[in-house]
Order: C-alpha cells, then sequence, then structure tokens
C-alpha cells in the first residue's frame, strides 16, 4: 500500500506547484489537486483555436523568482525565457513613442520629444534601481505582525526597521514618496512627454480598480526595476510556449521530486476534525488524507468557499469579507492571418517583437478608468499587445501569428452583469480602439477570444477575476495579506496553510508566495 | 534699533511665532503686506498647548460648537442631522438603516482613538524616522508606544486606514448612501482627490483632530481675531509692510528687503508665505541647490476650492448644510476637476457665520472642485457668476426660498483665494493633504523640521508641519527651533 | 539607429577595416586604417584630424550667462576674458564630479560649452531666477581636432586670419575659406593643436578643404585608438572610463572629487557659491582620500616576467581602458589604474592611476598587475608626474 500523503495542495496554480515542489524535494509526499483538465491555473497556453496557442490569461514572465528558478532547475525542465526588448506606445496624431532595448537608440527617441525627458530618463532609472534595491529584502520576508509581541514578530520588526533607516536619506524620502503617491504625480515630476509617463504609469493599473491619479499606483513603477537588479539573471520576459510553460517547468520539477499530481480533480471543501485539518473531499465525493493541507486558491474561496466561515473565528471571517477583489482587468486573445500593420510605424519591424501599449496619455488612462468606476468596461481602453509568435515561432502556424491583448478596464461588477452580448460588446471595443492604430486588425483575425473577469473567475477560479488573488493596495499587503495575523502561511485552522498569491508577497507570477508557504510548512513543528 | 528677527506674515502661524520669539525676551518685527482684509478665516484646531502657552483662552479664544455639526439633504426630502451626541446622531440614522445606526457608536469610538494619536503628533514637531539624534529617538519611541496603547484593533484600524480610500472605509461600516457622503466628504475637503482614492481616510481622520467623537469636522475658532488684539508684538501692515527679497551674505540671512526700498536688517527671517514664495520668489536667488528648487517647485498646492459668501436677510435654517448626497456625487464632482474643469455638480459646505446681526446673516458656502487654472480658459466674472448661480440653486433646492432672501454674493475663485489671502494656487493648506506631503515630508523632507537650507532663514506657515488648518502649531514649533538654534 | 556625424560620408568612405564604435550615442571610427599605428604618429609628428562632433555643446546667452556658469561649474567663470576657454569640471551638491568640458567665451553673454555627457537638464535646473537662454547644439555644430606639430600651417593656408597669435586655449571666430567658424587652441592630446566649430552643414566642405590644404603637411584622419593613446600621454581623464560621473554612480566609493581627478586648480573656491562649493571647501582643507597620477611601468621588470615563460615582452598596441590593481611592493593593493597604453613616443608603458592618496607622492615605488599566459603578476612601477608629455609646441 503507497505511503499516505504528507500534504495535499488544493489547486495547481503557479504558487501551488512551487509549494509542492519544495515540499516534495525536502522529502514529503504530496498531491496536488487541479480543478481543471491542466495545471497553471491562470497562467497556461491553450490551442482554444487548433494550430494557435494562446496565453489565455497572463502572458509575461514578469517577476519569477531567481531563487525558485535556481532551487527547482527550471531551464532544465523546460522553462526558456525570451526578451521583451521593446514598448511602443502609437499616438493618436500618427507618431508614436518608443523605448528600446538599447541605451542610445532609446535615448535618441526619447529625445525627439523632450530633450530633458531623455537624461531625465537614466537619472530616474538610478533613483528606482536604489528604491528597487531597497524593497527588495521585503519580498522574500515572511511579513511580521507589529501588533503582536512574540519574540519572532519582534524581531522581524526590528529587522525591517533597520533596513529602512539604514536607507540613504534620499532613498528613504523617495521610497515614501514612491509609496504614497499617484504614479502620474510621481512621473510629473521627472517627465513631461505624456506617453512616456502614460506608458510607464499603467503599470500602476494593472489588475487594479484605480486610476494613474490615484494615490498607491506609483510603487508599482518598481516592477520594471525589479528584475533589473537580478543583473543578467533576466527573469522578464516571454515564456517560450506561453506562459503555460511556466507552470508546466515548475509542474514537471515537482514531479521530479516525487510530487504527484491529479488533475480533473476538483476540491469542494476541507476535511475537518476538532479544528484540524486532516484532509480534503473532492467534488466526486472520494476523499484524501493528509495532516497538512495548502490551498493555492484566494482567500475568499479558500476560506468562505471551502472551509466555511463557521469553521473560523468571526473577526477572521469579517477580515477577509472585507479583502478586496474587485477585478478590472480583461484580455483579448486573438488568431491572427498576418501581422497589424501599424500606421505609425508601417510594415514589418523590430517594433512587433515587443510590446504595444495603448496609452497615449495621462487622460487617456483616466478616462478609461472613469468608466470603470461606475460599473461599465472602459470604451477606450488601456492595452499591453504581445505578439509571441514574432518571438516564439511555435505559437503559431508558419506566416500566421497570435496576439495577446491584456486590457484595463474590465470591471467584475458590471452594471446588468456580464452576459454574451456584453462580453462581445467589449471585444468590440478593444478591437475598435486598436483598429485605429493598425488599421488593417479587422481584416487579419481568424479567431477571437474575450476574456472578461466573470470569465477568469470561472475559468481559473479567481475570484471576481482579480487576477492578483486579491487588489495589491497598501491596506492589503505585507502584513496585512489577506488578513492581520494570518499574513505567515498558516490560517487559524491548525494544519492548513495558505500559498497562493492572496498573501505576501502577493501576485504577478512570483512563486514567491508558493516558496515561502513551504518553508513556513516545513519550519513549522508537526 | 537691532532686530533678532523678522517675521513675513501676520496669519496665525506668523504671530505664533512672533509671540513666542517676544516672551522668549527676543525683539521680533511683524511684515504684513495685507490691510484691511478681514483676517483669514478658517481658524482650525490649536493644540491645547499653544493655547495654554500664550494664555489665549483668557484672551478671549472662542471655539464654535455647531449642533447638529451638519445637516444633510435627504433624497426625498427632510435631512440627516448629526449631532455632538453619538448617540442622538445614531437615533437620527436609525431612519435611514437601523444596521448603521448600530455601528455609528463603535465607528466614531474607533476613529476618535486614531484621531488622538494624530493629535499627540500633531502637538510635537515632526519626529525624524532617520535620525539618530536622541531627541529624535525618543519621539520615534514615544511614537511607537502612543500606537501601542491603541491596542491590537487600534494599531490594524490605523495601519490599514492610513493607505485607503474613504470610501472603503467607509463602505465597511455602512450601508447608507447619505451617511457616507456626510462623513466621507471630511476625506477630500480641499484635497484634489475623489472618495476613491487613496489617502482619503486619512483625510478624514486629518478633519476629525480636535473635534471630539462624531464629529467629523474640524472646529473652528476666532483664532485670528484674539491674535491680532494680543499685545507685546509689533506688526506693520500694507504696502510699507511688502517685502521683496530676503537678502543673503555668505549663506546667511542678513535681513529683508522691502518693496519701496527700506532694508531691515535681522539675523533671522521667519516666514509664513508658502515655501515656494518664500524660496524662489524672495529668497535672493543662487543660494539653493537644484534639487531642493526642484523639490520646492514640486510641492503641490491643488486649491480646488472657492467660497461662495452670501448675505441673506434672515437666518438660513441651518448651521452647517452640505450637499453630498452619495460618495459617487463627490467622486463625479472630482472627476471634472481631473480634467481641469469646474464640477457640474459641485460638493457645497455652506455654513451660518457666528456672530451674524439679525437682517443680515452671513453664510460661506464651500465649493469643491473649482479648479485654480481651469482647462479651457481663467476664471472670468461670467465663470464666477455661474459657479454662484449653481451654489445658489442647489442649495435653494434643500432650502426653500433661499435664492430670494440673498442680498449679496462674492464668488471667490481660487485666484481670489490666491490674491486675498496669498493661499498659493487657492490652496488654504499652502500644500495639499497627502500622504506624501506629511509629518516629517510636510512640505518635503528638506523643510520638514522648520529650517530652510540658507542660514537664519525658516519657514512656518500652513505648509509646515502639522499645519493644514492645525492653526498656530508650525508657528509654535517653528519658533522652538529658533530659539534653539541660538 | 546610431547617429552619425556630419562627417559621416567622408569618414565611412576611409573606414577600411569597418572598425566603428559608438561615442555618445554616434557611430565613429576607432580607426579609419587597418592599424592605428600611423594615426597616432601622425598626431605627434604631422596633424591628424579628428571627428569630434559626438560632444555635446550648450550655447549659454544672456545677461546671467557667466551667472550660470559660475553657478554650476568650478572654475571662475565672470573672470574670463572674451576670447577665452577654461577647462573645468562640474559637480553634484556633495562635491562629487558630474562632468567635465569646455567654457569658451565667445562675447561678453555667450559661451559654449562642451561636455562627454549631455547636461541640458542640469543646466536648466540650476538657472531658476537667472535671464538666460541655453540652446542644445550638439546636432547643428559639427566639431574637428586638428592635432599635431603641423595644424597651425595647415589652417593657416585655409584661415583668413593669422593664427600665431591665438594663444593655448583662447577661441577665436575665423573663416575657412570662406566658412564662418570659431577655431580653438583646444584639444584631447596635450600637443599643439586646434578644434574647429561649425554648423553642420559646412562639414563635408570644410572636411574637403582641411584634406586638401593639409596633405601636403601630412594630414591623417585619426580615429579614436590613436586619440586614446596621446590624451593618456597627455595625462587627461576621460569620463566612464577614468572616473564616474556622480549621476551615474551607485555608490559613494564610485564618486571623484575633482580633488581627487588631480582638478584640484580648476576649483575656484573665492567663488561665493557654486554647486558643491561647501563640501569642496571642507576637502580642500583636510586633503583628498584619493589622486590621480601617473604610473610608469618599469620595463625590464616586463622584460623579465615575459622571458621567466620563455616570451619576448607582448604588450598590447591599443590602449586599455579596464581597471588594474596597483599594489605597495611585496603589499596590498593601495590603488587602481583605469587607463594605459604602452607610449610608441616616449618608449614607455603609461598608466592613469588613482591611489590612496599617501602612496601618491611622485617617485613612490609601486606594482602594478600585469597578467602574462594566464597568471596574475607583478611589475615594478613609479609615480611620475603628470603629463607624460608635454612639449613646448603645445603652448608655443
Amino acid at each position: 500500500m503507497a505511503r499516505p500523503y504528507d500534504a495535499i495542495v488544493i489547486g495547481g496554480g503557479h504558487n501551488g506547484l512551487v509549494t509542492a515542489a519544495y515540499l516534495a524535494q525536502a522529502g514529503k509526499r504530496v498531491v496536488v489537486l487541479e480543478r481543471r483538465e491542466r495545471v497553471g491555473g491562470a497562467a497556461v497556453s491553450e490551442q482554444v483555436f487548433p494550430g494557435f496557442t494562446y496565453s489565455v490569461f497572463s502572458y509575461v514572465v514578469s517577476l519569477l523568482r531567481p531563487e525558485i528558478i535556481r532551487d527547482l532547475e527550471l531551464p532544465r525542465h523546460g522553462l526558456h525565457v525570451l526578451p521583451l526588448e521593446s514598448t511602443l506606445t502609437p499616438l493618436p496624431n500618427g507618431d508614436y513613442l518608443a523605448q528600446w532595448g538599447d541605451h542610445d537608440q532609446s535615448r535618441r527617441e526619447l529625445y525627439r520629444h523632450s530633450p530633458r525627458d531623455a537624461e531625465a530618463y537614466d537619472e530616474f532609472g538610478r533613483l528606482m534601481h536604489h528604491l528597487a534595491r531597497a524593497v527588495r529584502p521585503i519580498l522574500g520576508m515572511r511579513p511580521p505582525d507589529p501588533t503582536s509581541l512574540s519574540p519572532r514578530d519582534l524581531l522581524g520588526l526590528l529587522t525591517l526597521g533597520r533596513h529602512f533607516r539604514g536607507l540613504d536619506r534620499p532613498v528613504f524620502h523617495a521610497l515614501h514618496k514612491l509609496m504614497t503617491m499617484s504614479s502620474a504625480d510621481y512621473l510629473d515630476e521627472w517627465f513631461e512627454t505624456e506617453a512616456l509617463k502614460a506608458t510607464k504609469g499603467a503599470s500602476g493599473i494593472i489588475g487594479t480598480l484605480l486610476g494613474p491619479r490615484s494615490p498607491g499606483t506609483a510603487y508599482v513603477l518598481l516592477h520594471h526595476y525589479m528584475g533589473e537588479i537580478d543583473g543578467v539573471f533576466r527573469a522578464w520576459g516571454f515564456a517560450r510556449g506561453g506562459t503555460g510553460s511556466v507552470s508546466e517547468a515548475i509542474a514537471s520539477a515537482a514531479r521530479g521530486f516525487g510530487a504527484e499530481i491529479r488533475t480533473n480533480a476538483s476540491v469542494a471543501r476541507v476535511l475537518l476534525r476538532g479544528g484540524r485539518a486532516t484532509g480534503v473531499v473532492l467534488e466526486s465525493g472520494d476523499e484524501i488524507a493528509a495532516p497538512i493541507v495548502v490551498s493555492g486558491a484566494d482567500p475568499r474561496r479558500t476560506f468562505l468557499g471551502l472551509v466555511g466561515e463557521a469553521h473560523l473565528p468571526g473577526e477572521f471571517v469579517e477580515d477577509i469579507r472585507r479583502f478586496r477583489f474587485r477585478g478590472s482587468s480583461g484580455k483579448v486573445n486573438l488568431a491572427l492571418d498576418a501581422l497589424p500593420n501599424f500606421t505609425c510605424l508601417p510594415g514589418v519591424g523590430p517594433h512587433l517583437r515587443g510590446a504595444v501599449s495603448v496609452s497615449p496619455s495621462v487622460a487617456y488612462l483616466e478616462r478609461a478608468y472613469d468608466d470603470a468606476k461606475y460599473g461599465e468596461f472602459s470604451r477606450r481602453p488601456y492595452m499591453d499587445i504581445v505578439i509571441p509568435s514574432m518571438i516564439d515561432p511555435g505559437m503559431a502556424p508558419p506566416g500566421k501569428h497570435v496576439m495577446s491583448i491584456f486590457v484595463q478596464y474590465c470591471p467584475y461588477h458590471l452594471n446588468g452583469g456580464w452576459t454574451d452580448a456584453k462580453r462581445e460588446a467589449f471585444g468590440d471595443a478593444v478591437i475598435d480602439t486598436l483598429a485605429r492604430f493598425a488599421p488593417n486588425l479587422k481584416s487579419i483575425i481568424l479567431h477571437r477570444q474575450v476574456i472578461t473577469p466573470a470569465d477568469t473567475e470561472r475559468i481559473a477560479g479567481l475570484a471576481e477575476g482579480n487576477i492578483f488573488h486579491g487588489e495589491l493596495t497598501l491596506q492589503q499587503l505585507f502584513f496585512l495579506r489577506p488578513a492581520p495575523a494570518w499574513a505567515d502561511y498558516r490560517t487559524p485552522i491548525a494544519g492548513l496553510y495558505q500559498c497562493g498569491a492572496g498573501t505576501h508577497p502577493g501576485g504577478g507570477i512570483m512563486g514567491g508566495s508558493g516558496r515561502m508557504a513551504a518553508r513556513a510548512i516545513l519550519g513549522a513543528r508537526s | 534699533m537691532t532686530l533678532d528677527a523678522v517675521v513675513i506674515g501676520a496669519g496665525a502661524d506668523g504671530l505664533v511665532a512672533a509671540h513666542y520669539l517676544a516672551r522668549a525676551g527676543k525683539r521680533v518685527f511683524v511684515l504684513e503686506r495685507r490691510d484691511g482684509n478681514p483676517p483669514w478665516p478658517d481658524a482650525g484646531w490649536t493644540p491645547p498647548r499653544v493655547v495654554r502657552e500664550l494664555a489665549l483662552a483668557r484672551h478671549g479664544l472662542r471655539t464654535a460648537a455647531p449642533d447638529p455639526w451638519l445637516a444633510v439633504p435627504l433624497p426625498d426630502g427632510g435631512r440627516l442631522e448629526l449631532w455632538r451626541d453619538v448617540r442622538k446622531s445614531a437615533d437620527a440614522i436609525r431612519r435611514l438603516s437601523p444596521r448603521d445606526a448600530e455601528r455609528w457608536p463603535a465607528f466614531c469610538e474607533r476613529m476618535a482613538r486614531l484621531a488622538r494619536l494624530l493629535e499627540a503628533l500633531y502637538a510635537a514637531p515632526p519626529f525624524d524616522p532617520l535620525s539618530r539624534a536622541p531627541a529624535d529617538l525618543w519621539r520615534l519611541a514615544l511614537t511607537g508606544l502612543r500606537a501601542r496603547r491603541l491596542g491590537r484593533q487600534g494599531m490594524l484600524d490605523l495601519l490599514r486606514l492610513l493607505p485607503m480610500p474613504v470610501q472603503d472605509l467607509l463602505d465597511d461600516w455602512f450601508e447608507s448612501d447619505v451617511l457616507k457622503g456626510a462623513v466621507g466628504a471630511a476625506g477630500i475637503l480641499h484635497l484634489k482627490q475623489g472618495p476613491r482614492s487613496g489617502g482619503t481616510a486619512f483625510g478624514l481622520l486629518h478633519h476629525h483632530v480636535g473635534s471630539p467623537p462624531g464629529v467629523f469636522r474640524p472646529p473652528s475658532s476666532n483664532l485670528g481675531r484674539v491674535l491680532e488684539s494680543l499685545p507685546g508684538v509689533e506688526v506693520r501692515r500694507g504696502d510699507r509692510a511688502v517685502v521683496a527679497r530676503i537678502a543673503v551674505r555668505d549663506g546667511r540671512v542678513t535681513g529683508v528687503v522691502l518693496a519701496h526700498g527700506e532694508e531691515i536688517a535681522a539675523p533671522c527671517v521667519i516666514s509664513e508665505a508658502d515655501p515656494r514664495t518664500t524660496l524662489c520668489d524672495l529668497l535672493e536667488p543662487g543660494w539653493l541647490d537644484p534639487d531642493v528648487v526642484g523639490a520646492v517647485r514640486h510641492v503641490r498646492c491643488r486649491g480646488v476650492t472657492a467660497r461662495v459668501m452670501l448675505t441673506l436677510d434672515r437666518a438660513p435654517g441651518f448651521e452647517v448644510l452640505a450637499v453630498a448626497p452619495s460618495l459617487d456625487y463627490l467622486e463625479r464632482a472630482y472627476d471634472h476637476a481631473k480634467y481641469g474643469r469646474i464640477s457640474e455638480q459641485p460638493y457645497l459646505e455652506a455654513r451660518h457665520e457666528a456672530g451674524s446681526n439679525a437682517g443680515e446673516h452671513r453664510v460661506t458656502v464651500h465649493a469643491q472642485f473649482a479648479p485654480y487654472a481651469p482647462a479651457d480658459g481663467g476664471w472670468d466674472a461670467a465663470r464666477r457668476e455661474a459657479l454662484g448661480d449653481r451654489g445658489v440653486r442647489t442649495l435653494a433646492e434643500h432650502v426653500p426660498a433661499l435664492s430670494d432672501t440673498v442680498v449679496s454674493r462674492t464668488v471667490l475663485a481660487p485666484p481670489d483665494l490666491e490674491a486675498a489671502w496669498g493661499w498659493p494656487e487657492g490652496q488654504p493648506y499652502h500644500a495639499e493633504l497627502a500622504l506624501d506631503q506629511v509629518l516629517f515630508m510636510r512640505p518635503m523632507p528638506q523643510l520638514s523640521a522648520y529650517r530652510a537650507p540658507v542660514g537664519g532663514l525658516y519657514l512656518c506657515g500652513p505648509a509646515m508641519h502639522p499645519g493644514a488648518g492645525i492653526a498656530g502649531a508650525a508657528g509654535a514649533n517653528a519658533a522652538k527651533v529658533v530659539l534653539r538654534d541660538g | 539607429m546610431l547617429k552619425t556625424t556630419p562627417f559621416h560620408a567622408r569618414t565611412a568612405a576611409l573606414c577600411q577595416g569597418q572598425n566603428w564604435r559608438r561615442w555618445a550615442g554616434h557611430v565613429v571610427a576607432s580607426s579609419y586604417e587597418l592599424q592605428h599605428e600611423r594615426e597616432y604618429h601622425a598626431i605627434r609628428g604631422a596633424a591628424a584630424l579628428l571627428d569630434v562632433s559626438p560632444l555635446y555643446k550648450y550655447v549659454i546667452r544672456g545677461p546671467d550667462a557667466a551667472a550660470l556658469l559660475d553657478r554650476v561649474v568650478t572654475r571662475h567663470v565672470a573672470r574670463a576674458a572674451v576670447g577665452r576657454v577654461l577647462y573645468t569640471p562640474w559637480c553634484d551638491a556633495t562635491g562629487k564630479v558630474l562632468d567635465d568640458g569646455t567654457v569658451a567665451r565667445l562675447d561678453e553673454t555667450t559661451f559654449r560649452l562642451t561636455s562627454a555627457d549631455p547636461n541640458l537638464r542640469w543646466l536648466g535646473d540650476n538657472a531658476a531666477g537667472l535671464d538666460v537662454a541655453i540652446a542644445d547644439v550638439s546636432d547643428t555644430t559639427a566639431a574637428l581636432a586638428l592635432q599635431g606639430p603641423t595644424s597651425r600651417a595647415i589652417l593657416e593656408r585655409l584661415c583668413d586670419r593669422d593664427l600665431a597669435g591665438l594663444r593655448y586655449f583662447q577661441i577665436t571666430p575665423a573663416r575657412l575659406r570662406g566658412v564662418a567658424v570659431t577655431i580653438s587652441r583646444t584639444g584631447y592630446t596635450g600637443d599643439l593643436g586646434y578644434e574647429i566649430w561649425l554648423d553642420a552643414e559646412y562639414a563635408l566642405r570644410v572636411w574637403d578643404d582641411l584634406i586638401e590644404a593639409g596633405t601636403p603637411y601630412g594630414i591623417t584622419p585619426a580615429g579614436i585608438l590613436a586619440l586614446d593613446i596621446a590624451r593618456i600621454e597627455a595625462g587627461l581623464p576621460l569620463l566612464e572610463v577614468d572616473y564616474v560621473s556622480a549621476r551615474h554612480a551607485l555608490i559613494p566609493d564610485q564618486m571623484s572629487s575633482p580633488y581627487e581627478l588631480d582638478l584640484g586648480w580648476t576649483v575656484s573656491l573665492e567663488k561665493e557659491r557654486f554647486v558643491g562649493r561647501a563640501a569642496l571647501a571642507a576637502e580642500a582643507a583636510r586633503g583628498p582620500a584619493w589622486k590621480f597620477v601617473g604610473l610608469e611601468v618599469a620595463w625590464d621588470a616586463i622584460e623579465r616576467l615575459y622571458a621567466n615563460v620563455g616570451l619576448a615582452p607582448r604588450l598590447p598596441t591599443v590602449a586599455w581602458r579596464t581597471s588594474v590593481p596597483v599594489y605597495t611592493p611585496g603589499g596590498e593593493q593601495v590603488g587602481y589604474a583605469t587607463s594605459g597604453c604602452w607610449s610608441p613616443l616616449l618608449k614607455k608603458y603609461l598608466a592613469l592611476t588613482h591611489l590612496e592618496a599617501r602612496w601618491a607622492a611622485p617617485g613612490t615605488a609601486l606594482e602594478m598587475e600585469l597578467t602574462v599566459e594566464h597568471r596574475r603578476r607583478r611589475a615594478a612601477a613609479r609615480v611620475v608626474p603628470k603629463p607624460f608629455f608635454d612639449p613646448d609646441r603645445k603652448r608655443a
């Protein structure tokens, strides 16, 4: 008879897979239970239209932790990160703003728009470098609880305090500003080119129901520079085979260490006895026992769905209810018969191997946000577009292409609710907007897949379609994520842990939560 | 006569600073360019220490305590009145939502606890979190202890509340749109943000400081008149008191030069004028490093409030009335401001001024959002009148026959407020109240200790901690720094 | 795409080995001929023609032009007469060097600043309250350097005025066969030489005229490899090679003050205020922690190290721009060389070196690292004053 399981991981998203891999590496017998027929969660590649591979939801590898890539030897398991070098921002007047991989080339392009901005860009980058280094240790840190008096938490606070007090004065103040300001205000202090501010500032609105003028959106600017401080290690880019290949690589690593992964195995609830987790019940009725259960699902699904509020302390349930999701992102995946022809840069060129950002001005982004605030999708949305087949020919048949369009804003809470007709209307708004910059677009579309937050919730299981398992606003980060006193991967149920992006360090394909949950489990005395 | 210090500006902070210096035996001379205008309005809460040390109560300091502190029209007629008695407010709220009424007392208690902490921070100079000086470490430790004394729930309240939008905070507690609108408006006063913007919960807390539990507007006092009447400090006003330049030699101030040419020598100059005016216009150019000049230029003022001053021939039937039917109403008003337009449906808060005589009742209407420089042209007479009309019309929807009782009306748009009271871009707080412009960051880190980077030059005024409606505290703190520097 | 200079049509045709490199976002020739030696010898023996257009150039004009420059640079600009050129660094508020270049006074209220890095923003940020206009003329101003013993003779064949009277670090307007230019007696070679500044639209014409007039005098287009050797012989530091701009430095140790670059002579502390003055005054009082000196590596030591492995000495013929440790004899590392070369003229192995101050006195015996057949060795070296090469004709 097979050895009983030491741990069950609910959900085969990338964080769950990371947890499983580390636990298996440490010799634990682990089983991952994934509801869908494939692992990956929101990091999946699917041939929705035959011959064409879509990265259905997430589409870039942004901050996959270098230590995870190293520890799990992901390149050996198939991870191949291709660089995304450039960003093109088409402008309504037929011009464009581009940021290239080469410094001289970028400088020359920016100089064309503003000589001052061309110089400011380097200094801005230097400051961001310092700020990214200041923030980096926090990503890998178990959040201390400032209200607790436990030695472990006090030590954590002391470490945190010493770290920040050790920063250079200008860096400390710049960090304070970055954490509290809106991306528009922050960038206004550095640059004058509207399209530059909008394109950079757009990173602050990804997955968030906030606009570039909303305070608290500036700190996400660090995202881009976080990758830079890893030096040539360069985790940022496009995964060959789509983001699904990231999940597959982690799954392969986990299996290599002996973890078992079951798909089409939907968990109905967590089994409890005497306030402890003892296993799970599948939708099929089967029960699987294990003294450790780790949930990679978002906090709402985990606690209000799989556990049930009756089994949880009242204050904790309130905190989880208050934890905000408010999905605001949509996705349009296209199979194309040919390449789009951008009016601002006609023909095929290096710009098609990078990202295209529909973000001509801060006001444009803010208006897109205004629509969503009151329950409509943006009529003229922000878009982050990549053509993966330009970098990775295997994603589409020869001569044909796939296009991935990430969209803000597409609110989960739509006036009147999401229907098929509304979904198509959203898709039309996206295509119409892009077609203004690439007029041949409609004529080359072979297939279109439109994903709204309702779809994301339904397919990938993310509450309200929030791609981060919960908003990444300051009041829901670090020791408050997902709830105070429960930000260290444990839960009020003994033996039940959480490893998804609803914990620190949050969303983006980082794997950080998965890894730290595993460490917490391995470090905890049984 | 050799002076020890010249004070530029006879507002609350300028006069308080001057009086503190005078009490310490320094020879002080105050210059105030404005003459004949009524003393600046909106003296808010003054820290008790300042009241005590300058014996302001004995000189007639009175704080208005309107009760109800706010009335808000209800969509179906009638008003929600919020009282200084928490239970009385709960009763009023019960008609809108029993659930909200149940939660009101707890909300008030928890917010009050946080406001006490903020009060303590405001009553003291800002601590420098990076400093290793014993005094700063002590203040840091004290703040930490105070925070701990909030208890676990209080600490979590604080940490969550600080970055939150006031909308999320109020949505967590209440369901009634009108109640949330009425309370939430305190989060956006004089701020170019809407209730969905981060940092506005902090704004609510800030405007709760100095008021008892359940009163979510700052108090107002007659501090202006009291300070003007306080003896002991020489003040020159008018055309012959306009400072044109702050003179510098060898990196230290040597005095001021007035517009008509007169020079007044002093080794110390304390300016109540806003930082940009002080450092970029008045200070002799070339003495500040470019990064300081840049930072001063980036201090955000962004006045968004116009004042409509009404004189009515009879009492209006309210003490303080706010038009804020919901948070979305406020958010939509903000939306216009984002694109440089005046709100089509502005947030209005009308206050019946104390001391009105029979037959001549003054009402001041706070109208938000009215940008300093509208995107499509400036503030001409037509625009002012349009705003005035809109304000009166909207109020009249809820106050029967109000229009008929208006005897006179003046609209002060942000440029007018700037001209009248020296508020940069019409911002009474000089530097907007945002999380990156408070405490040790107010208005920018290089200035937060009241010292300018030029020897002998100091700043007080609403742009300095705690500022933003906390009257006189910055002046007191600046004076203490001046005295400590010798 | 990278930018090309106004002379590219000519330089591209001459670049036999397609030996290009980047300079300030432009492509410039490392050498025109397949080897750079002849180009170097032209600098010292005839006249080399160098395209230095990638320098950044700014024209500062207005009643407060001198005031702006005096706020920014360390030298005293207001005192400079019309026609004077000053070499100067400029610093940030902590007294660390941002960049270095020249300030030329074209008339009472007009100056031209040259620099290695862009400085438009820095100039603008320092101009608060000043009545001054700053124009970036980097792309519209072409620049050539004509350096070497026959350079004056060549120019005089084209120039509408006598250049014998143009003294070292002076500038004058002139016409070269009718084209309006300014000519400064400046350069980066430490030799007799001139720099010619002109509107880009006349670039090719002036180039052709110079080649025609200069051919009998041995005029030779020269690339960066040749220039590098000459400038090391002249002891001149290069931004991002010999020092890191405070603008780009990530840690304080990467930054240098003028005193640490042997540029203390450019710091005019008697100026009431300029950016960094307070920090520089303090450093002047206590002395810099580092010094920038010349180092001469002993040839017999080099010979011996190679002989030990059965080889004749193999030193590179081009200059190097890497960081090479310098030690006390048999002891600890006390500095590092940042530029070095074999000088074909002086027949010496030279290096520009940063040393902890107490090891920097001329004559101090030290050792420089030398990798011989994959092993790191040390060769005896000696601190010598800069410049290594200082001919009379430079100032004559």
